[in-house]
């Protein structure tokens, strides 16, 4: 059981959240999970939470395939904010397209927060989904 | 009379008309008549006395040791020579015959001499001709014949004999003659004339062929010509010409002619020979044809005669181009515009033409009318757009397509994934709940895919000229209660007969989706005003939607307005399914969408509808 403040999870179906939260249960403590249907309701909350100096979600769980405001744009405009601790962004997508992998990769080195890509069926949560250690080890 | 009587001899001999000279044994000249002396010294006097071989000497040709022979033996002979006097030559016969007295002693000799000029150059004239005309009748081949009607007797000459390839002893008669031509047309040719000739004087002069002794066939010219006497013809006599050579050459260079003239008025290929003035001098039948004129209305005249203006400049400065450099045009794409307008795509070609003295006196112009060749090439363009378009859609479609279907079955396979470890009853219920939902969803995407892929392959669907307004208060009738619920303004400013030509169900759905929108995506801080306009531009009208609404931030999301599932607003209601459905019925149709936003302003777009049918 691992102990998490806040968690994130930005996705506009219902069923994908619902196995989300699912896996969650077994592995992961956390009295603050949030989820968000779209892009824009999750930066708009993400920039309060910045704007009241609070820091930011440890884990955020991301479609990339949403409307309003897709996983994409919300990470170009999460990437601008400024907070001193690192999150870890599991992108979960079941697009296929190749160029969306080389998206995450090219964004990867240069995005301030961990990025992983994670293509859906997902059936359990990894470690690595949750623990920035090998991270840190390499900064 | 007395005076007759005592003439000296002297006297007459100086008088003899004739040129006479007495000549002693000591070879001196003893008299002359006077006109003796003057053919050898102007007639002086003293001549009398001088050596006769002196004055011979001084004409020119004169055998010396002959004269002296006659002189000196008395006998009797004749000599020939000439004198040059004044640039005229004259020609002499001095004959010689010895001189007796009463008792038949030699006193010397009697000289006569007589001007022969005119017979010698007869006689050279006669030998130069001669010559001449045997020379002739080898070079031109041509022999002579003569038949005697008395005799019977047929006469070949040499060269005659030559062309029929027999020995020159050979005895032709008239049968053998007539055999010699070959059997059939020539033969009765000639037998036919020969007759006519021999009967009613008739001259001939025809082209046959003859079988020569070696078996060789020549083509020959026969001439003949009857001699009449007494009213009755005596002898036939003609010439024999080798015209085998001149016959096949002309045979030859016929054959070629005809083959080059079917060749040019045959070839699927425009034709044209032009002088310096760039004024045709041969057009082929393609030309003429293409023209529509005859080849006499044709010849004498230059592309300004047939062209547009501008048109034949552009011809004419090629063709002189061409003639400057000396340098060919070849497969130049040309367009060529008739004075009525009408325009044809050529290949053209021009080479200039020399003459044998290596001038350029004109050009031949070869052109291949390529309009049709144009024209499928700008269809096959046409077409490579449109399946380079389609592609592209189909490729953003199958990527839809398989997103789409694949979160699904991510679900699918997630939710089953839960419920095979799942010991809990009631959550085991909960997830089949939601795998029922997962079904439903999947019914729903593919529902929506197949409207898209129905628009997409109804290709067919019949464009009809709609009027416009009915069209637009159909829609706002269906609408009505959402207009009235949201208060919306209508602003209508079709012409009552606006015309767009569209699948008739294409044009609803257009109108619908996009007035549902603007209504939809209204500023919930005013009430919503909807303009409804159209104009004509370039070949398409233009049908054009604008609303007061929310707007929608085009730099990031231009790109996906008409995205299939891409929604803007937090709407529930909103599919994103909308505006890509309604752009590929556009483009079905072969018009195209476009759109202008601002945020918090308001919403236009345009709709571009094709005017022609395609």
């Amino acid at each position: 059981m691992k102990k998490i403040d806040s968690l994130y999870i930005v996705d506009d179906d219902p069923i994908t959240v619902f196995g989300i939260r699912k896996m969650l249960k077994p592995v992961v403590d956390c009295d603050d999970i949030q989820v968000f249907e779209n892009g824009k309701t999750a930066i708009e909350a993400i920039k309060t939470r910045n704007g009241q100096g609070r820091p930011v979600p440890n884990i955020i769980f991301l479609d990339i395939n949403m409307p309003i405001m897709d996983g994409w744009d919300f990470l170009e405009e999460f990437g601008m904010l400024e907070f001193k601790e690192k999150a870890i962004i599991n992108i979960i997508t079941s697009s296929i397209d190749p160029s969306d992998y080389q998206r995450w990769s090219d964004l990867k080195s240069i995005f301030p927060h961990h990025l992983n890509f994670k293509n859906k069926p997902i059936c359990k949560i990894d470690d690595s989904d949750l623990e920035l250690k090998n991270v840190s080890q390499e900064r | 009379m007395k005076a007759a009587q005592t003439i000296t001899p002297d006297y007459l001999l100086k008088q003899l008309p004739k040129a006479t000279a007495l000549v002693n044994r000591k070879q001196l000249l003893a008299g002359a008549s006077d006109s003796w002396l003057n053919l050898f010294g102007k007639g002086k006097k003293s001549m009398i006395g001088q050596d006769v071989k002196t004055l011979f000497a001084s004409h020119e040709q004169i055998d010396l040791n002959a004269l002296d022979n006659l002189l000196c033996n008395g006998e009797s002979g004749f000599l020939r020579h000439k004198t040059t006097m004044d640039n005229t030559t004259r020609w002499f016969q001095s004959t010689f015959s010895p001189w007796f007295d009463d008792k038949e002693n030699v006193l010397g000799t009697i000289i006569q001499t007589d001007d022969i000029t005119e017979h010698v150059e007869t006689r050279h004239e006669l030998d130069r001709i001669k010559t001449l005309f045997k020379e002739k009748s080898e070079v031109a081949r041509v022999g002579c014949w003569e038949y005697d009607i008395a005799t019977e007797e047929l006469f070949w000459c040499e060269e005659t004999k030559k062309i029929h390839e027999v020995s020159p002893g050979y005895i032709p008669n008239v049968n053998e003659g007539i055999n010699y031509y070959k059997k059939g047309y020539s033969r009765n040719k000639i037998s036919m004339l020969f007759h006519k000739a021999l009967e009613e004087g008739k001259a001939f002069s025809e082209r046959l062929e003859i079988l020569t002794s070696k078996g060789n066939e020549k083509w020959v010219k026969a001439s003949g010509k009857p001699i009449v006497q007494d009213g009755s013809v005596v002898k036939l006599f003609g010439t024999f010409q080798d015209i085998h050579e001149q016959v096949m050459l002309e045979i030859k260079r016929e054959e070629n002619e005809r083959l080059l003239t079917t060749l040019i008025n045959n070839i699927p290929l425009n034709v044209f020979v032009k002088d310096k003035d760039s004024r045709k001098t041969l057009v082929n039948k393609s030309e003429c044809d293409y023209l529509e004129k005859s080849q006499e209305d044709l010849i004498g005249k230059d592309d300004f005669d047939l062209y547009d203006a501008k048109a034949a400049q552009i011809s004419r400065e090629e063709d002189l181009e061409v003639m400057r450099t000396l340098k060919p045009l070849i497969g130049k794409e040309t367009i060529s515009i008739k004075k009525d307008g009408r325009t044809t795509n050529f290949l053209t070609s021009k080479i200039p033409l020399l003459d044998l003295e290596g001038n350029v006196n004109g050009l031949i112009g070869i052109s291949m009318d390529i309009t049709s060749l144009k024209k499928k090439e700008d269809q096959l363009r046409n077409l490579i757009n449109v399946t380079a378009v389609q592609n592209k859609k189909l490729i953003n479609f199958a990527h839809i397509v398989s997103h789409n279907l694949r979160s699904h079955s991510a679900n699918f396979s997630m939710l089953l994934n839960f419920l095979e470890q799942e010991d809990n009853e009631s959550e085991k219920k909960h997830l089949l709940k939601m795998l029922a939902q997962a079904s439903d969803n999947l019914m729903l995407t593919l529902e929506d895919l197949n409207e898209v892929v129905t628009i997409n392959t109804n290709v067919n669907l019949q464009k009809k000229l709609l009027n416009l307004n009915e069209v637009v208060d159909k829609v706002l009738q269906d609408l009505s209660t959402m207009l009235k619920k949201n208060r919306v303004e209508i602003i209508n400013t079709v012409p009552k007969n606006k015309k767009v030509l569209s699948v008739p169900s294409y044009l609803e759905s257009i109108l619908l989706n996009l007035i549902t929108n603007a209504i939809k995506y209204r500023d919930p801080e005013r009430n919503p005003i909807i303009k409804i306009r159209a104009a004509k531009e370039k070949d398409k009208t233009l049908v054009q939607i604008s609303d007061n609404g929310l707007g929608i931030d085009l730099k990031k999301h231009g790109r996906k307005v008409f995205g299939m599932y891409k929604t803007f607003h937090d709407k529930k209601d909103a599919k994103g399914l909308g505006l890509y459905i309604i752009k590929n019925q556009i483009e079905g149709m072969g018009g195209a969408i476009t759109v202008q936003s601002e945020e918090g302003v308001g919403t236009t777009f345009n709709i571009y509808f094709n005017e022609e049918n395609r």
